[in-house]
């Protein structure tokens, strides 16, 4: 089958690679006196200070790593994955969106709203994707 | 929808692995086609016809409320 926007099926570790690799990152950033500036804004809204690199660059690799686990390809493509891709996809809006809605009504923090969006609809599609295709890959060995 | 590709598969003596394969899906497709947890569409309907010999309507057939 052909798939067109997708990353190739090795690009799956790459991202879990940035995923894993992001945590280290902001335990050793935090460690050496930096802080996230949706936590605390600081005073100097200058973009490319040490600050706004360090968060730039966490946030980008976790999010980059994500993106990248989730739009990676199967080992086999076909029409019934795109099914449950698209499903998951639509899944993951819908949570998105729920949880947006739900931050913009209850809490007045519109910088964590933004952060949670980076990370909610990708993390929730990824979980979602691989649940369904566990439960194809056990309904299959039930009947080996 | 309803299929008979399990007696198909009897009657050719081939598995849901090989099937597969002459297709170009994975097994866990054609299990749940024959489980009646998957419509195919009308592409994956007609090459799995195809591997049997069969017009489509002897392999997939409609059901009351369909």
């Amino acid at each position: 089958m052909k798939t067109r926007f997708l990353f190739p099926y090795w690009c799956r570790y790459l991202g879990w690679g940035l995923v894993i690799a992001h945590v280290p990152m902001s335990i050793i950033g935090r460690a050496n006196g930096m802080i996230n500036p949706l936590d605390n804004p600081p005073a100097n809204q200058a973009l490319f200070t040490g600050e706004h690199l360090f968060f730039l660059c966490t946030t980008l690799v976790m999010a980059l790593g994500l993106f990248v686990v989730a739009f990676s390809r199967e080992k086999v493509e076909d029409e019934q994955i795109w099914q449950v891709r698209l499903d998951s996809l639509r899944w993951a809006i819908f949570v998105n969106y729920f949880i947006l809605i739900g931050s913009l009504v209850f809490i007045y923090d519109i910088a964590h709203i933004l952060e949670l969006n980076i990370w909610v609809p990708l993390l929730f599609f990824i979980i979602r994707f691989r649940w369904v295709i566990f439960r194809l890959n056990r309904s299959l060995s039930r009947e080996d | 929808m309803k299929n008979n590709i399990r007696v198909e598969r009897a009657i050719k003596n081939i598995t849901q692995g090989e099937l597969a394969e002459q297709v170009g899906v994975s097994r866990q497709t054609i299990n749940t086609i024959e489980s009646n947890k998957y419509v195919p569409s009308t592409v994956l309907a007609l090459k799995i016809a195809r591997v049997f010999g069969k017009p489509l309507e002897d392999v997939f057939m409609l059901e009351e409320g369909d």
